[in-house]
């Protein structure tokens, strides 16, 4: 078993015809995703990298029996294709594009809520449980299995992380990217519960970045909640007062939002907190982690 | 986008929000024109887009037109904050009886508007919230279901607001709402919402305005309004905005490209522990030969630059052709400052192979810290 991907997943690809779809098709399945087709409305009976491209998600869910999808829709389409997807009984659904306006994602949420949806993202790499399968952009080399699990707000810290680790023996049990933008699909806490819950996950680290309090919902959790170790490291402490830091939701804004308000509520929470990525190696071996 | 504060009253104008008598001018003369007919005292409001601006000194009251002259022509001349002053806001001076503070914004953790409402207006809300949470009132409303009289008029009841008060502030309070949910602000703030000591207006104005739109939003927005490039001050900040990158100044001497906005920060932080950063630049997804050849042209832009220090992912990047962008510009503009480069994931080998033959110091090792030591050596820093 793995963390929202599994043996049970059918993966599709939505925009599956567009260059970032069909490159990403590519790359999921030579890490063995099992993905079983895709959807671009008007492009029905087309094939993409070997797999069926339908018209409607409801004929995919139908044909090929998916479980599972995966975004690579411009903006603009995705609230529509959201709701498209939800109401074909999709379970799991990933949001890789960015730039996707909030009060969309504040509906996307909602609704997601209403009806037993867990969705990731916007702006999000997505997941990749190693040996499994992915559902994102993640690059497959940097990651190996094992029983660390990785939550990060940016895509290229999760890889960061996983790579250090990886260089080290160390493997992951999953890899999740919760999404960078003001408002998301699945707040932090609700993915560290997951791991908690996960048979095969020993430890956690949140990587997250200056803006909006998902890392002090998180401490709250923490505190509350879990019983595994977790690290913790907030990138951004050179961020200038109210410039965002290439993601929408990373802006800082007065007191609130900084890396010292972050760091201040996780190390009460009692998570070790890195001061530098690769500091997460002494904190492996500190826990017996490998 | 960040509007500037003519513009948000503008805006709560055609919302029904009572905003005062004022106009816009581009200098002293158009400013004398405007108070002649408003009639004095007025006062004048730098448009600058940063927090603070009154105990900055960009606000004036002026009681005749000599000091007018005289105020308005130091404010053109003056920078508020290290930005110049290129319009001032003339207003009517409000009779002010008391004052409230209106704002909305998105609480990112429970994904709904929260609505703010305080008497203690002003220039320090925040300060308020933090020291007396009590004194500042929150709502969070369910953007499917709306935000109604009803709910503002108990809102505001709590802050002892009573009677013809009570409705003539609701409304307010509501059409904020509208105009926050019909432009996809992300912030819109009346601080202050001024009670006046007569009836003029029906009794409120509105005399300042904050009112952030949802920069994803903007092409369906449609404001007529000048563009966001223009309200970006920073030459290079704005070059970067052109070529469709985030470049933030930070005002160092070490050039930083990176392929994400977690590992830009990341980098920024870990080269900040001996060294100042130039800037910050994320290139986002988009990553082609093209673009990171202009990114290379952005940050050698700075002057005094001492090294480029370049960490790149390839996930949804092809870096192999962003490399051949950055070798492409270092040999056409025979760069001599050290270039490190640390380049991983998907066509990783081809990528160190092109960027080694262009004279980069490539580092293969996983963490940023191991290719900052590099660049730590390379600069002489200790």
């Amino acid at each position: 078993m793995g963390i929202l991907i599994d043996d049970a997943t059918r993966v599709i690809v939505q925009g599956i015809t567009g260059k970032i779809g069909s490159t990403q098709t590519r790359w999921m399945l030579r890490y063995g995703t099992p993905v079983v087709g895709g959807i671009t409305p008007g492009k029905g009976g087309t094939i993409v990298e070997g797999l069926p491209v339908f018209d409607s998600v409801a004929e995919a869910v139908k044909q090929t029996g998916a479980n599972a999808s995966v975004f690579f829709v411009p903006a603009a389409f995705v609230l529509d294709a959201f709701y498209e997807t939800v109401d074909a009984g999709i379970k799991l659904i990933v949001i890789v594009p960015e730039h996707i306006p909030v009060n969309d994602v504040m509906r996307m949420r909602a609704y997601a809520a209403a009806e037993g949806v867990f969705a990731l993202g916007p702006t999000t790499p997505g997941i990749l449980v190693p040996g499994k399968g992915k559902m994102g952009i993640m690059p497959g080399a940097l990651f190996a299995p094992g029983r660390v699990g990785i939550i990060s707000r940016s895509g290229t810290l999760s890889y960061e992380f996983a790579g250090i680790l990886s260089e080290k023996k160390i493997g992951q049990s999953a890899v999740i990217g919760m999404g960078a933008d003001p408002v998301i699909l699945t707040n932090l806490p609700d993915i560290l519960s997951l791991f908690e819950a996960d048979k095969g996950t020993d430890a956690v680290i949140i990587v997250g970045e200056v803006g909006g309090t998902q890392e002090e919902k998180a401490a709250e959790f923490i505190a509350e909640k879990m019983k595994k170790p977790v690290a913790a490291y907030i990138a951004g402490r050179l961020s200038p007062q109210g410039k965002r830091m290439g993601h929408a939701g990373a802006i800082v804004r007065g007191a609130a939002g900084t890396v010292a308000s972050k760091c201040e509520a996780l190390q009460t929470a009692g998570a070790t907190l890195l001061k530098s990525p690769i500091e997460v190696l002494d904190w492996a071996v500190n826990n017996d982690i490998r | 986008m960040r509007l500037h504060e003519h513009e948000g009253l503008d805006i709560f104008e055609s919302a029904g929000i009572p905003v005062p008598r004022r106009g816009v001018a581009g200098n002293t003369d158009d400013a004398l024109i405007i108070a002649g007919e408003i009639g004095y005292p007025v006062v004048l409001k730098a448009q600058v887009l940063v927090g603070g601006r009154g105990l900055a000194g960009g606000i004036q009251t002026v009681t005749t037109p000599e000091e007018l002259e005289d105020a308005a022509g130091k404010l053109f001349s003056a920078e508020i904050k290290g930005l110049p002053v290129r319009k001032l806001l003339v207003c009517e001076k409000a009779d002010i009886h008391s004052e409230l503070y209106m704002g909305i914004t998105i609480d990112g953790f429970t994904g709904r508007p929260v609505i703010v409402v305080s008497k203690e207006g002003g220039v320090h809300i925040e300060e308020t919230a933090r020291i007396a949470p009590d004194k500042v009132i929150s709502f969070y409303c369910d953007p499917a279901f709306g935000f109604y009289p009803y709910q503002a008029r108990m809102l505001l009841r709590r802050l002892g607001i009573v009677e013809r008060l009570l409705a003539i502030c609701a409304d307010v309070l509501v059409r904020l709402y509208r105009a926050f949910v019909q432009y996809e602000a992300l912030i819109a703030e009346i601080n202050p919402l001024v009670i006046l000591k007569t009836g003029y207006q029906g009794g409120l104005l509105a005399i300042d305005s904050v009112i952030e739109i949802d920069n994803s939003a903007l092409n369906r927005v449609k404001l007529p309004l000048p563009e966001m490039i223009e309200r970006i001050e920073n030459p290079l900040e704005r070059k970067g905005r052109e070529i469709g990158v985030t470049y933030v100044d930070l005002g160092g001497d070490i050039g930083i490209i990176s392929s994400g906005a977690g590992l830009g920060m990341a980098t920024m932080d870990i080269i900040g522990e001996r060294l100042r950063p130039a800037n910050f630049l994320e290139t986002g997804g988009g990553i082609t030969e093209e673009l990171l050849y202009k990114c290379m042209e952005l940050v050698m832009m700075k002057i005094d630059l001492r090294a480029i220090f370049i960490n790149v992912y390839g996930g949804i990047n092809p870096i192999h052709e962003g490399a051949r962008g950055v070798v492409r510009y270092i040999k056409e503009h025979n760069v001599t400052i050290p270039i490190v480069a640390k380049a991983l994931g998907n066509h990783q080998e081809e990528t160190w192979e092109i960027l080694r033959a262009g004279g980069v110091h490539v580092v293969t090792e996983a963490p940023t810290e191991i290719a900052v030591a590099r660049l730590f050596e390379l600069v002489g820093a200790r």
